[in-house]
């Protein structure tokens, strides 16, 4: 039984997972709302909230699991990439929680736990497969052929997806986070209203193509709606966000597909929060259909930052015994830099 | 009685195991610590470990918990908040939150001491000791005000800590008496810590957060990164 925490964003996350990847318990407290109002995380609030919340969440995961901290076997912790005084907590408080027990720790790598999060279940991914992880912080594809790591073929060179709807919300007027809130005004657009640059970087001289680009994205919706003028862009919102979804969807579809055909792979796992967008998930299934591709796309919540996926990662991982990990620190950078060369 | 105390509201990290004879096994930083880069996350569990391992005990013998929490530095108390709640709700035990100025008070041993704490930004965290306890209450402050202060009070107390070293021109200028910039009384001692546990009653593990003193800084993050 593993007990994992993860704090690496604004997210105070605490879940317990059998070895077997049975998900007894995934405890999110979220602090969406108190940096809402700031258009973005602001660290130094988010540190302190962890710490305000990291036991209450802990014993509330141990609660929900029914189990008692004598039958963790195991503690991990998300111990990179993410904010600093963040991940500190999370380090922290594992290390404490482990050694005060005699533990082993997992030390996890935020970005492995979204690639795995679909091995969790009763119908777990099996490699080798492809996962496109899109969320606000990060953006990538990675092929997977055991569990226990994960090869990068793809990333993005400036926003990640995430981000990209955050500010083409900001431009829109919507509130933050920007995705849900394009997703739901887009339902109401036409996508094909407005004609959006689909960025698809390459001329890489190993021949890969699997980059992304969301910057220019961006830019092109702030001189749409600057050309609009503020009264027609109120008014064509719901186009305006159909169509800057559907770009942003087109690009990681576009080298979605792309990595599968490149890769000769057939099973595909989605993860991070763009996840939920639901024009993404429509394109995964008709890209599922179309391609004779298995699809995994997880409930949300082992989509977004989670601590059920930093245990999914663990369950891979050689845990460190007692004492080893005494002087374990955060990583603010990703543990190991992703290899972006093609095979 | 087999008490644990750790401070980490300066760039030092300071661990004590403190048994009810009196017996002490301790870390104590030295004074050039408190200009080093901090270290907290991985000096902290190790410096826990060693003075547990030097009494020959282990996390399971340990009856309470006392912490330093502050004011200090933010990323500093947090590390070592969060691990003595943890440590305090994995094995049960009540956790004694500590002023971090009044355990540094305490380790300068002399009937009046003003403990000041390198707060950055030009300003210092600073609260005035008598042998009675507190007698100017931890604020933040600039040390030039602080200076005027303290002129204002005609006291000459002895001051300690890295702020005192850092603004020694100054606050001695206003009558304060600083030792050297080597000298131990300079950094707050976890033996400090766990003797005025005894006066503070126990806190539930979750309801200790660190004494702050000053507002968040409302910045978010220039890249809005939400990995
Ligand atoms: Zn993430």
């Amino acid at each position: 039984m593993i007990l994992a925490l993860e704090t690496s964003c604004d997210d105070t996350c605490a879940a317990v997972v059998t070895s077997a990847g049975e998900v007894r318990s995934n405890v999110v407290a979220s602090q969406g709302l108190l940096h809402e109002r700031y258009g973005g995380v602001v660290p130094e609030i988010a540190s302190r909230r962890h710490l305000e919340l990291v036991d209450a969440v802990t014993s509330d995961a141990l609660e929900r699991a029914e189990v008692a901290l004598d039958e963790i076997d195991q503690v991990a912790a998300t111990r990179g990439p993410g904010l600093i005084g963040a991940l500190l907590v999370g380090v922290s408080s594992a290390k404490a929680l482990a050694a005060a027990r005699g533990l082993p720790l997992v030390p996890v790598d935020h970005l492995h736990g979204h690639v795995v999060a679909s091995t969790l279940g009763h119908d777990p991914i099996e490699p080798p497969y492809l996962c496109l992880v899109a969320s606000g912080g990060h953006t990538f594809l990675a092929r997977v052929d055991e569990p226990s790591s994960y090869r990068v073929l793809g990333q993005t060179l400036d926003d990640a997806a995430g981000e990209a709807f955050d500010k083409g919300a900001r431009l829109l007027g919507l509130g933050y986070p920007g995705g849900p809130a394009i997703d739901r005004l887009a339902r109401a657009g036409d996508p094909t209203a407005f004609d959006f640059p689909r960025s698809l970087p390459g001329g890489r001289e190993d021949g890969a193509h699997l980059d992304f680009s969301f910057s220019g994205l961006k830019t092109s919706l702030l001189y749409r709606v600057r050309e609009l003028g503020s009264e027609e862009a109120e008014r064509r919102r719901p186009h305006l966000a159909a169509s800057y979804q559907r770009a942003i969807v087109d690009a990681l579809a576009a080298r979605t597909e792309q990595a599968l055909d490149q890769e000769g792979l057939d099973r595909l796992g989605l993860g991070g929060g763009v996840a939920a967008n639901s024009e993404l998930r429509r394109r995964a299934e008709e890209l599922s259909v179309t391609r004779g591709v298995s699809l995994w796309a997880p409930e949300l919540a082992l989509c977004t930052d989670n601590a059920a996926m930093i245990a999914a990662a663990a369950r891979f991982l050689e845990p460190l015994p007692y004492p080893e990990y005494l002087a374990l620190d955060a990583s603010a950078r990703p543990a190991t830099p992703p290899t972006t060369a093609a095979a | 009685m087999n008490l644990l105390g750790l401070d980490t509201s300066t760039a030092a990290t300071a661990a004590c195991l403190l048994r009810s004879g009196g017996e002490a096994f301790e870390v104590i930083p030295s004074a050039s610590d408190l200009t080093a880069p901090p270290a907290h996350t991985r000096e902290l569990m190790p410096a826990l470990a060693r003075v547990l391992g030097d009494a020959g005990l282990g996390f399971a013998d340990l009856d309470a918990v006392a912490a330093g929490i502050g004011p200090g530095t933010f990323t500093g108390l947090r590390i070592g908040i969060a691990t003595a709640r943890a440590l305090a709700a994995a094995r049960g035990l009540p956790l004694h939150p500590v002023s971090s100025l009044a355990a540094l008070a305490a380790g300068a041993d002399a009937p009046l001491v003003l403990a000041a704490i390198d707060a950055r930004r030009g300003e210092v965290f600073a609260a005035l000791h008598d042998e009675a306890g507190e007698r100017w209450v931890p604020f933040v402050v600039r040390p030039e005000l602080l200076a005027e202060r303290l002129r204002e009070s005609a006291l000459t107390p002895l001051a300690v800590g890295d702020g005192a070293v850092r603004y020694r021109g100054e606050l001695e200028a206003a009558g304060a008496r600083i030792p050297p910039d080597d000298s131990p009384r300079h950094v707050v001692r976890a033996l400090a810590v766990c003797r005025l546990a005894a006066r503070v009653a126990p806190v539930a593990p979750q309801a200790v957060v660190p004494h702050y003193l000053r507002m968040p800084d409302a910045v978010p993050e220039p890249q809005t990164r939400r990995p």
